[in-house]
C-alpha cells in the first residue's frame, strides 16, 4: 500500500504542477489564443479513455481464457475510470470548439463523434454489467461485450475520418493542429507533461479502483455464502435429519 | 486571459471530476475495509455452524 | 475437413429451422414491416413536405428504417427459443458453438434481406426517387449491409437473451455498435443513386464488407460463452 501512496503523491504533484504550467507558463497560440490552453486537458483525457477500454477489453480476454474474477476487477475499473475519461475528453472538446470553431459541435470532426460513440459503449458495458448479478455471468457477458465494442471503434474511427475528408472537414482549428502549433518547443512540452502526469494519475485511480473491487466482491461473496447457508439451515430445520442435502454448494444465484 | 470562461469550466470540470472521484474512491475503499474488517471479526467469534455434519 | 462440413450442416440446420420458425409466424414478420414502413411515413411527416429535402435525406432514412427493424426481429429470433427452454437444449448439443451463431446469422440476414428488399421501393416512391441504374449498386450494399446488422444483432441478442430488460438493453448495446455501418449504408447508397459522382462506392462497400467480417469472427469467436450460462 505504501508504495500505492508514494503513486498518489506523485500523480497529485505531477497534475498540479503540469496544470499550472499549462495554465500560466505556456504562451498562448497565435492562431487559437488561450482557448488552445484547453487541449492540455482535453488531449490526456481522450488518450486515457482509449487506454482504459484497451485494458477493459484485454483483461476481458484474460478472464475469459483463465476465469479468474481478479482479470474481471481490472476490466471494471478500467470501465468506470474510462467513462469518466472519456466524459471529459467530449466536455473539454466542446469547451475547445465554442471558442475556436465557434460551435460546441462539430460532425465533421472525427474525434469528437469517435469519442460520443465511446462513451455509449462504455455505458451499455456497465449498464449490462450492473444488470447481472451472478459474478460469473457477469464476467463473462462483460468480457464479451467488451471485446466486441473494442474491435468496433476502430472501425468507428476509420469511418468517420472518410465522412469528414468528403467534406473537406475545417483545417483550420481541427485537433491535428495542436500537435503542429505554431511555437513547437513549449506547447508539447505542456502536453507531454499533461499527458504523463494524468497517466500516473489514472495508474493511481486504477489500483485503488481494482482495490475497490476486489474488497466489495469478497463482501458480496460472504452475502451470498450467508444466504445460502441460511437456506440450507431452515431446510434441515424443516425436513427429517435423515433426509437428503437439499442442495449443494454449487447451487447459484440470479 | 481571452475566452476565460471556457477555460475555467474545461479544467474546473475536468481537475475538479479527478479529484472528486479520487476522493469518492478514498472514501469508498475505507467503507469497504471496514466491512471486510468487521465480517472478519464476526467470523472469527462466532460459534461453528449448526449445519455442519460429522 | 469432415469437421467444418459438419459445422456448416449444424449451421444451415438452425438457419432453416429459424426462418421457418419465422416464416410460420408470418404475423410477426409481416407485423416488423409494418412497423419500419410506418417509421418510414412518420419521417415524411417529421421532415417534409418539401421533396428535395426528403429525397436528399431519403437514404438515411431508409437505412434507419432498417435499424429499427432488425431490432425487432433479431430479438425475436432468439426469444422462440428461450420460451421453450430450446436454448438450453442446443446449448447442450456436442456442437461447435460458432455453428449455432452461423445458423442464427444466417435466418437474420434473411429477414433482414426481406426487410430492406421490400423497404427500397417503399422509399422509392414515398420520397421520389427513382432506383434506375442503381439496382446492382443497391442490391450489393442491402446485402451488405443486412450481413452486418445480423451478424452484430444475433451476437447481442445472445448477451441478452435472458435479461429481463432485453429490449431496451439490445438496442442501447447494438446501435453504437453499428453506426459505422449506418454510415457506410448510408454514404454507399448515395453514392450508388447520384451515379457515384465521387467515386467513393468502392471504398464504402469495401468498409461495409470489412465491418461484416470483424463482426462476424468477433460474433463466432465469442458467442460459445455467452451459451454456457
Amino acid at each position: 500500500m505504501t508504495l500505492t501512496r508514494i503513486l498518489g503523491a506523485v500523480a497529485l504533484v505531477a497534475v498540479v504542477g503540469a496544470s499550472i504550467f499549462a495554465l500560466f507558463i505556456v504562451p498562448a497560440d497565435v492562431n487559437q489564443g488561450d482557448a488552445q490552453r484547453i487541449m492540455y486537458v482535453h488531449v490526456p483525457s481522450a488518450w486515457l479513455a482509449y487506454l482504459s477500454f484497451g485494458v477493459t477489453a484485454l483483461s476481458g480476454i484474460a478472464y475469459l481464457w483463465r476465469r479468474d474474477l481478479r482479470f474481471d476487477a481490472v476490466a471494471l475499473a478500467g470501465a468506470e475510470i474510462g467513462v469518466m475519461f472519456t466524459a471529459f475528453a467530449i466536455w473539454g472538446g466542446m469547451m475547445w470548439g465554442r471558442p475556436v470553431w465557434g460551435v460546441f459541435w462539430q460532425w465533421e470532426d472525427p474525434r469528437l463523434t469517435t469519442t460520443a460513440l465511446l462513451l455509449a459503449l462504455y455505458l451499455g458495458y456497465l449498464l449490462i454489467r450492473r444488470l447481472t448479478e451472478d459474478p460469473y455471468r457477469r464476467a463473462t457477458r462483460a468480457a464479451v461485450v467488451g471485446i466486441v465494442a473494442a474491435v468496433d471503434i476502430p472501425i468507428v474511427h476509420f469511418s468517420v475520418e472518410w465522412w469528414r475528408g468528403l467534406h473537406q472537414g475545417p483545417t483550420i482549428g481541427s485537433p491535428d493542429k495542436v500537435l503542429h502549433p505554431s511555437a513547437p518547443g513549449l506547447f508539447v512540452i505542456a502536453l507531454v507533461g499533461m499527458v504523463v502526469a494524468f497517466t500516473i494519475a489514472w495508474s493511481w485511480l486504477m489500483v485503488r479502483r481494482y482495490q475497490l473491487a476486489r474488497i466489495e466482491w469478497q463482501i458480496e461473496e460472504h452475502g451470498r455464502l450467508g444466504r445460502i447457508s441460511a437456506a440450507r439451515r431452515a431446510a434441515l430445520a424443516t425436513s427429517p435429519p435423515a433426509g437428503e442435502p437439499v442442495a449443494g454448494p454449487g447451487v447459484e444465484g440470479a | 486571459m481571452q475566452d476565460l470562461g471556457f477555460i475555467v469550466a474545461a479544467y474546473g470540470v475536468i481537475l475538479g471530476g479527478l479529484a472528486l472521484y479520487a476522493g469518492l474512491l478514498l472514501r469508498r475503499l475505507a467503507a469497504a475495509r471496514e466491512a471486510s474488517l468487521r465480517i472478519r471479526r464476526q467470523a472469527e467469534s462466532a460459534p461453528p455452524a449448526p449445519d455442519s455434519r460429522a | 475437413m469432415n469437421g467444418l462440413r459438419a459445422d456448416a450442416a449444424v449451421a444451415w440446420a438452425i438457419a432453416r429451422k429459424d426462418a421457418r420458425a419465422e416464416l410460420r409466424g408470418r404475423q410477426a414478420t409481416v407485423s416488423t414491416l409494418f412497423f419500419a414502413a410506418l417509421v418510414l411515413l412518420l419521417f415524411g411527416f417529421a421532415l417534409g413536405p418539401d421533396a428535395r429535402r426528403l429525397t436528399e435525406a431519403a437514404p438515411g432514412l431508409l437505412w434507419l428504417a432498417i435499424v429499427f427493424g432488425s431490432l425487432l426481429s433479431v430479438t425475436r429470433l432468439h426469444q422462440l427459443e428461450v420460451e421453450d427452454g430450446a436454448l438450453d437444449e442446443l446449448a447442450r448439443y456436442p456442437v461447435e458453438r460458432y455453428a449455432i451463431y452461423l445458423g442464427k446469422l444466417l435466418a437474420g440476414f434473411a429477414v433482414v434481406l426481406v426487410l430492406g428488399g421490400v423497404l427500397l421501393p417503399v422509399v422509392a416512391i414515398l420520397y421520389g426517387i427513382s432506383l434506375g441504374e442503381a439496382w446492382p449498386a443497391l442490391v450489393v450494399t442491402v446485402l451488405l449491409g443486412a450481413i452486418g446488422l445480423a451478424a452484430v444483432g444475433t451476437f447481442y441478442a445472445g448477451v441478452t437473451v435472458r435479461m429481463a430488460a432485453r429490449e431496451v438493453m439490445l438496442p442501447l448495446l447494438m446501435l453504437p455498435v453499428v453506426a459505422p455501418l449506418l454510415l457506410a449504408a448510408v454514404k454507399a447508397t448515395t453514392a450508388a443513386l447520384a451515379g457515384d459522382p465521387l467515386g467513393d462506392l468502392g471504398a464504402w462497400l469495401q468498409l461495409l464488407a470489412a465491418f461484416d467480417l470483424v463482426m462476424i469472427v468477433a460474433g463466432a469467436a465469442t458467442y460459445g460463452y455467452l451459451l454456457e450460462e
